[in-house]
């Protein structure tokens, strides 16, 4: 995949508060039609860097203190979350996913989509059949399995060039989060849609992506395609859970205290 | 009878339309807007001066008064309410207090705290009209209920079918998934308060017209705010029945009982809600855990 | 806000002192000195300010303990100190003027009134519960002004100044102690309270008290507990404000007043019992700012403008707090002491990973 990424985030810090830094030096790239994987434990930074790309970190009391971040080449670092939605970069969030006192229906029109054309509503409840059913329930009465629908299904109606997937698999049964993941795949093979999957579910998320990143304590550690990623011992043994290593790195070898006289 | 029937229906119909300012806010910027009384007061003080400003042209003044009630919630969202869009409830509702204190602050400034009565600028009277069964309401009474009713209907039909009015419902619950479908939902915020004002004002320029008008209607105001809660803080249709409860133990403590009382009585009311139903006749349950 | 590591006490002592810095320590000794000096040079007008100051400063702790401390968010501030006055007004009316018996009478009334106040709180919280208080709150109005209207004296009551074994307790000077050492005893015990189990528990409460039930803590006990220690407290300084008025009036306790208090621990800063004292000073110093103000900019102005701007400048600056600076006053010393801690570093650098 070559030419310039649809999305690509250049040394980009997050400070939290004014004092306390969440992602430090995160550079990455998203290229056209790539699922791309954004892997990490929690507390590592992953849902900071979204939040950093969708334009949300103003409610933290939260900045973006230096990078840059840009989508189609265009600098979309401080934009409000609206805005950047309406260009084409659009969020599935972890949590509160699905107006829950809106019926299905009324859920799908919640919504100002983008400029480009990329399915309509039918094409969604094709791809969507249980939502289909139940287009007159109110979204709060929804399982988990059918809100994570909702949300992507809404999700697509913006019309999106670039789908950012926060946790798809929170929360969710291993049967229903491998149809969610081959779904996700089908719609960027039929569609041309280009996806940044934020997952803790390393095995879930590497068996569709195509490349992926690893973020630890605010940085990126390591990077490249799925196969380099796959083949990698630390990953393997920490994030995938196979593999073995004797000489493990134990918490009491890393000092962290130093003694300082208070002041005030 | 009639007559209790009329003067309740009256009241009520006052009552709904500063509940539906209550809950428009409500359920845009999840606070109680306590000064929904000032803006009631503000309508009628903008009534008053467009009146002297073109006197003997209700159709100028009338609109004109209307109009510069919806602006004023416009403004009082941008200024006051969208800075406080991450901060905590009470916080909100406390910068709610003082936008009240400033309206009323900014009246006797401009205005003075005299009673001032708009109608005789505005070339237009108030004669009583006699009904069936020996009541007797005055036209602005009828106006009155009139207005609730037409504002009732419009606000259904916009909320319930008409794409602005899904994605404020959308935008109420959750702003910040609103916001993620590209929905711009501070734009969505000023509308619903600028509905609220206009119904704050409306219903002050009615008031104003039929009673008098002085900085001390907010008072109303804080009687309402009962009626919101009784019917719900986030629903529009619990306004309603909330409204003629309310205004009919009102009424009827004034003819039976103790004038002071009926002061008191809509926080009674509200205080009976509160213990045995706390989200009101029509209110989402859910809503109470929210806070 | 914590900034970390590095700063450990080292006794038993040490963590229980209240004032542990050398610099903390140097600043508590003159203010008290100041405060028990302030007579010698200070004029009568600002005693009679600093008087007003620390019994604001009185209820404003009270009710930083129940709204800041417990999270009972409360608009009905004002309905305890009138509970507090026309308790008294109450029993000078019937011949009952002895301090002790008063101030015992007082904790009495606050303490029940608390408790009707407080039980709405286990069903209700946050705004629900704010205008289930702003409703108490005009009912207790109704109740005094009721009372009020059937003692014939519509104006208000007048209440003698206590005398207890022939020392009478009147004049600024006397006065000004009085209420500085009550607003000492209070901030005392709110500090302790703070740092007890109750408060603790108050703090889990505020924080998530579904949480906190699941953990142990009897909720609805202490949320109760809240209540009445903060209207207990509050109705005797009702009584502290009848004895030095000396005049008693429903019109003193309005909803304005509730929102002054509201205020102070806002502006102050609100969940610490410095922000409280801070707030207090603040909301009862600035009337008089602003008509030194109002003086100086435009003297001789109508009274009938001076007092909408004096409103509306509370307003204001009320808002402005509210907007810019939630955390109040403690909040914006707390900015400037990170900034010293943190110098040169505008933030704190992530450690690189080892």
């Amino acid at each position: 995949m070559g030419g310039a990424p649809l999305l690509e985030l250049d040394n980009v810090e997050v400070v939290y508060h004014h004092v306390a830094t969440a992602v430090q030096g995160v550079s990455l790239r998203v290229p056209e039609r790539a699922i791309v994987a954004l892997l990490g434990t929690n507390g590592a930074g992953k849902t900071t860097t979204l939040r950093a790309i969708s334009g949300f970190l103003g409610g933290d009391d939260a900045r973006v203190a230096s990078g840059r971040i840009t989508f189609r080449g265009e600098d979309i670092t401080d934009r409000r979350p609206h805005e950047v939605a309406r260009r084409g970069l659009v969020l599935v969030p972890e949590r509160d996913k699905v107006f829950e006192t809106l019926t299905v229906q009324e859920n799908l029109s919640a919504l100002v989509p983008g400029p480009r054309a990329l399915v309509t509503r039918a094409q969604v409840f094709d791809y969507f059949p249980a939502l289909a059913e139940r287009r007159r329930q109110l979204a709060g009465y929804l399982s988990g399995g059918e809100r994570q629908m909702l949300a992507l299904a809404s999700a697509l109606l913006c019309q999106p060039s670039l789908l950012l997937v926060d946790e798809l698999s929170l929360g969710l049964g291993p049967v229903i989060v491998e149809t969610l993941m081959t779904l996700v795949r089908r719609l960027r093979d039929e569609l041309g849609l280009t996806v940044l999957l934020v997952e803790q579910n390393a095995a879930a998320a590497l068996a569709i992506a195509d490349a992926g990143y690893v973020i630890e304590q605010g940085r990126i550690v390591y990077d490249g395609s799925v196969e380099r990623l796959l083949a990698h011992e630390d990953i393997r043994e920490f994030y995938l859970g196979v593999g073995h290593r004797a000489d493990r790195k134990r918490y009491t070898d890393v000092k962290q205290y130093r003694r300082r006289r208070r002041w005030f | 009878m009639v007559q209790t029937l009329a003067t309740t229906l009256v009241v009520a119909s006052l009552y709904a339309l500063l509940g539906a300012g209550y809950v428009l806010v409500y359920r845009a910027s999840r606070v109680l807007n306590l000064a929904q009384g000032d803006l009631l007061t503000l309508g009628g003080y903008f009534l008053f001066a467009a009146a002297a400003a073109f006197p003997g042209a209700p159709a100028v003044s009338l609109p004109l008064a209307a109009a510069l009630s919806a602006l004023t919630g416009v403004l009082v969202y941008l200024v006051l309410m969208r800075p406080m869009a991450g901060h905590p409830v009470f916080a909100a509702v406390l910068v709610t207090v003082t936008l009240g204190i400033l309206l009323r602050a900014a009246i006797v400034f401009v205005f003075t705290d005299r009673t001032r009565h708009p109608l005789q600028n505005l070339a237009l009277t108030n004669p009583p009209r006699p009904l069936p069964g020996g009541a007797v309401v005055s036209t602005f009474d009828l106006v009155m209920i009139a207005t609730a009713t037409l504002l009732f209907v419009a606000l259904f039909l916009f909320l319930r079918l008409s794409p602005l009015g899904i994605q404020m419902r959308a935008a109420g619950e959750r702003s910040l998934l609103a916001s993620q479908r590209g929905i711009n939902f501070h734009g969505v915020f000023a509308l619903a308060w600028a509905l609220a004002a206009f119904a704050g004002g409306l219903a002050g320029i009615v008031y104003s017209s039929n009673v008098r008008l002085e900085p001390s209607l907010d008072v109303l105001g804080l009687r309402a705010f009962a009626v919101a809660l009784v019917g719900g803080l986030d629903s529009l249709a619990g306004v309603i029945p909330a409204a003629i409860l309310v205004a009919a133990i009102e009424v009827l403590s004034i003819r039976y009982g103790n004038p002071l009382l009926s002061d008191v009585s809509p926080f009674l009311c509200l205080l009976v809600m509160l213990l045995i139903r706390p989200w009101g006749l029509f209110g989402t349950k859910e809503e109470l855990e929210r806070v | 806000m914590g900034l970390g590591g590095g700063y450990f006490k080292t006794s038993h002592a040490a963590d229980l002192s209240l004032v542990d810095t050398h610099l903390r320590k140097t600043a508590l000794a003159i203010l008290v000195i100041v405060l028990l000096t302030l007579p010698r040079f200070a004029s009568g007008f600002v005693l009679d300010l600093a008087s007003q100051a620390a019994l604001a400063a009185v209820g404003a702790l009270a009710l930083n303990v129940l709204t800041g401390l417990a999270g009972q968010i409360s608009l009905g501030h004002a309905g305890f100190l009138a509970a507090g006055a026309f308790t008294t007004a109450a029993l000078v009316e019937r011949g009952v003027v002895s301090p002790p018996v008063t101030l015992a009478a007082t904790a009495i009334v606050g303490g029940v009134l608390g408790l009707a106040v407080g039980i709405p709180s286990l069903r209700l919280r946050g705004l629900y519960l704010a205008l289930g208080t702003l409703a108490m709150h005009h009912v207790v109005l109704y109740v005094a002004g009721e009372m009020q209207a059937r003692a014939g004296g519509n104006t208000g009551f007048t209440i003698p100044p206590p005398r207890l074994a022939g020392f009478v307790l009147k004049g600024t000077v006397a006065w000004y102690y009085a209420l500085v050492a009550a607003a000492a005893v209070v901030l005392l015990l709110s500090v302790n309270l703070q740092r007890s189990r109750a408060g603790r528990a108050f703090m889990a409460i505020r924080d998530r008290d579904l949480a906190a039930a699941s953990v142990g803590i009897d909720v609805a006990r202490y949320k109760l507990a809240a209540f009445v220690w903060s209207s207990v407290i509050t109705a005797l300084a009702g009584t502290l404000f009848a004895w030095q008025r000396g005049f008693v009036s429903v019109e003193a306790f309005g909803f304005f007043v509730a929102v002054e208090y509201i205020a102070m621990i806002i502006i102050g800063g609100m969940g610490t019992a410095l922000g409280a004292v801070l707030g207090a000073a603040f909301v009862t110093l600035l009337p008089y700012g602003i008509d030194a103000a109002v003086a100086t900019l435009s003297p001789g102005a109508a009274e009938y403008y001076v007092f909408p701007a004096k409103f509306g400048a509370f307003g204001l600056l009320m808002a402005l707090f509210l907007i810019f600076e939630p955390l109040g006053l403690v909040g914006i010393w707390r900015r400037v002491r990170n900034w010293f801690f943190l110098w040169p570093f505008r933030h704190r650098p992530l450690r690189a990973s080892s």
